[in-house]
């Protein structure tokens, strides 16, 4: 399964657990009252458990997230990687390569002319396996290895104008 | 410190904001629909008019959430602390005012640069004329000043009323909580909190607004003058994700008051209740990197900024109010209401869109879902699924504390089904096309979008179904109310419980 799927899996198992939880504490307020001195201190002491377990998570996702940056590997694969500098502007890729080597680092170096433009790289499947912006002035380094040969698209994904939908590219890699 | 008996003007005026922000979501929300219907081709669109109305959709319904959360806020401060009324209209004149420029730009001029308006996108585009560029940013203005007039009152009232930052912060209650204790002191009630909060960095938000605006309109006066862009797309995200963040910490205040009402227990502030507002305080402010995590010339430190921001914005909602929300309705015996039945299913979709924001803010994923339909369906989870929610309950608990008839469980169910089921699908459809990698922004999409929007805007039209009737209901709730001569204290407080009629039951 790709990453999107499991995402959407992750949030999906997230939802229902959250739901249930909401239904089961609706369904409680139905039966008989309790006192409110008498439910605080229990739940207090389930916030605090529930405090330090969110805690952890979020502590382990950002050491983990962290270490999966696109930001590290932008900058450090010049000298073996073969680079491809790409301009954007309203709506076209300039200097798309046809065909883009297989198993090897690539780096798309991308700037633009005029506006913000993104540049997402799309496999076979229609599925994002790399994305960066395009923005005038800088110059931004996107390092993809393709591990599957095939044809790739690429679309725009920051709203550039009125062709936004329409401002697309493509390699074959191979 | 005084409250008022006789709270009527400050209603008056609340109803003002109220009335006004909710009437511009539902019509808005005929806008939104036209955009899916066209991405589904049920309709055809032109480019020009989709981006027109996309802009119009975008900018109008954060300008229309954010009236609802400033009517609420300044009705449940002017409660406690004397508030001018005159100051309340003037900021609600310019920051409707500033919505018609807007409308205007977007509906004669057809500028379509998205609410965010990135530089220089808005210059470069032959679509729309110069002077629609003018008229949008001279509303984009006016809303700022009527949302800097709103935090200024509303900031120097509270700090006024309950012993300037150092009360309000509960500065004595965290670092010295037993000799606090022992002078008898008490914190403020819990609504100050959202509105001390949003109100400061809403300054800060503004001022960021404003120096952008200055710089745009030099760039629009003379366009020889260049700015650079990531500094604009920073300062833009900078006010426009703390905007657009504000709305749902706004409207918790009327939930923070409504909900005891139904549960028959205080929602009292703590030392907890204050740390997690402290921590909103600064995260509401940090988190807006995470919209540039694709700007590989971003220095990386902010990003790593962004990335524990977004990700401790969580802790205050999740732990602290959403917590204590399920605690105050556990095992409580409470009578439900469409007040309440709106406002306990706001609290599961602040929840369930912060999941949503969580996953995109996670740098790795974001990589798969940035700018993607994901978007989009994040945020409409917390601003459809949650914060007008939480307005509409505001609303219906107000009628339904007032009123001697109440609604019947049928009406409560076929509104609360096809409400809260049309959001549900709608936000549904935007999740699992952000996961098939679907582009947000595009009038035309590329497979499954067309498929997925069409589902959509079932939901939307369903959604729009469930307001009507509950429009009717409400319409029904207010004739009672207007027919009920006896005078009911509203908003409920713990004082009253032991008083027969007292708040909704």
């Amino acid at each position: 399964m790709e990453i999107q799927g499991k995402i959407l899996l992750t949030y999906g198992a997230l939802t229902a657990l959250t739901l249930a939880v909401f239904v089961v504490v609706a369904a409680s307020s139905r039966g008989a009252p309790k006192p409110y001195a008498e439910v605080q201190p229990r739940g207090y002491g389930v916030r605090r458990v529930w405090f330090w377990s969110l805690l952890a998570v979020l502590i382990v996702a950002f050491g983990l997230s962290g270490r999966l940056t696109p930001y590290s590997q932008a900058g450090s694969v010049a000298g073996e990687a073969v680079s491809f500098p790409i301009v954007a502007r309203q709506y076209v890729f300039e200097n798309m390569p046809e065909v883009v080597p297989y198993g090897v680092p690539v780096v798309f170096n991308l700037t633009s002319i005029d506006v913000n433009h993104g540049f997402a790289v799309y496999d076979s499947q229609d599925r994002i396996v790399g994305q960066v912006q395009a923005m005038p002035g800088y110059a931004n380094d996107l390092r993809v290895t393709f591990t599957e040969k095939g044809k790739y698209i690429v679309r725009c994904l920051e709203f550039c104008g009125i062709n936004h939908a329409f401002m697309q590219g493509s390699f074959e890699v191979r | 410190m005084s409250t008022s008996a006789d709270d009527s003007p400050a209603r008056r005026i609340m109803a003002l904001y109220l009335a006004t922000g909710l009437a511009l979501v539902v019509l808005l929300m005929l806008v939104g629909v036209l955009m899916r219907m066209s991405q589904a081709g049920w309709i055809r669109l032109t480019s020009v008019d989709f981006y027109a109305l996309m802009t119009l959709h975008g900018a109008g319904m954060i300008a229309a959430l954010v009236l609802c959360g400033m009517g609420g806020i300044w009705y449940l401060i002017r409660r406690e602390v004397a508030m001018a009324a005159s100051l309340a209209l003037w900021s609600y004149g310019v920051t409707v005012g500033g919505v018609l420029l807007v409308a205007v730009a977007a509906a004669f001029g057809k500028f379509g640069a998205a609410w965010t308006f990135l530089y220089p996108l808005p210059f470069l585009n032959p679509t729309w004329p110069a002077w629609s560029i003018g008229t949008f940013l001279i509303g984009l203005t006016l809303i700022t000043l009527g949302w800097s007039a709103w935090c200024i009152q509303v900031l120097e009232a509270v700090l006024r009323g309950f012993g300037g930052f150092r009360g309000v912060l509960g500065i004595d209650a965290v670092l010295r909580p037993k000799a606090f204790a022992l002078s008898g002191r008490k914190l403020p009630p819990p609504q100050v909190l959202p509105a001390f909060v949003i109100a400061f960095d809403g300054l800060l938000a503004a001022a960021a607004a404003s120096l952008l605006g200055v710089a745009l309109f030099v760039h629009w006066l003379d366009p020889a003058v260049p700015l650079d862009a990531l500094w604009a797309k920073n300062i833009t995200y900078f006010f426009g994700h703390d905007l657009a963040n504000f709305i749902i910490y706004m409207l918790i205040a009327q939930v923070y008051v409504g909900l005891p009402a139904y549960t028959r227990r205080p929602w009292k502030n703590s030392t907890i209740l204050t740390l997690g507002w402290w921590g909103t305080l600064v995260f509401l402010l940090l988190a807006f990197p995470h919209h540039l995590y694709m700007d590989f010339a971003q220095p990386v430190w902010i990003q790593y900024l962004g990335l524990g921001a977004s990700y401790l914005s969580s802790v205050p909602v999740a732990v602290v109010t959403v917590f204590g929300g399920l605690l105050l309705v556990w095992r409580s015996g409470m009578r439900w209401g469409l007040g309440s039945l709106f406002m306990y299913a706001g609290m599961a979709g602040w929840i369930l869109g912060g999941i949503g924001a969580l996953l995109d803010a996670t740098i790795h994923f974001n990589i798969h879902l940035h700018n993607t339909l994901w978007v989009p369906a994040h945020f409409h989870t917390y601003l459809l699924g949650a914060s007008f929610l939480f307005a509409l309950g505001w609303v219906f608990a107000m009628l339904e504390a007032r009123s001697q008839d109440p609604t019947r469980p049928a009406m409560r169910w076929a509104i609360g089904v096809t409400v809260l089921g049309g959001i549900a699908l709608l936000v549904a459809t935007f999740y699992v096309a952000g996961a098939a990698s679907v582009p947000r922004r595009y009038d035309v999409e590329p497979d499954p979008g067309p498929l997925l929007a069409g589902w959509g805007s079932v939901g939307a039209i369903v959604l729009l179904i469930g307001l009507a009737i509950a429009t009717v209901e409400g319409a029904r709730l207010w004739r009672g109310l207007r027919r009920t001569r006896t005078a009911i204290e509203w908003p409920w407080s713990p004082e009253q419980a032991t008083q027969p009629g007292g708040g909704a039951r």
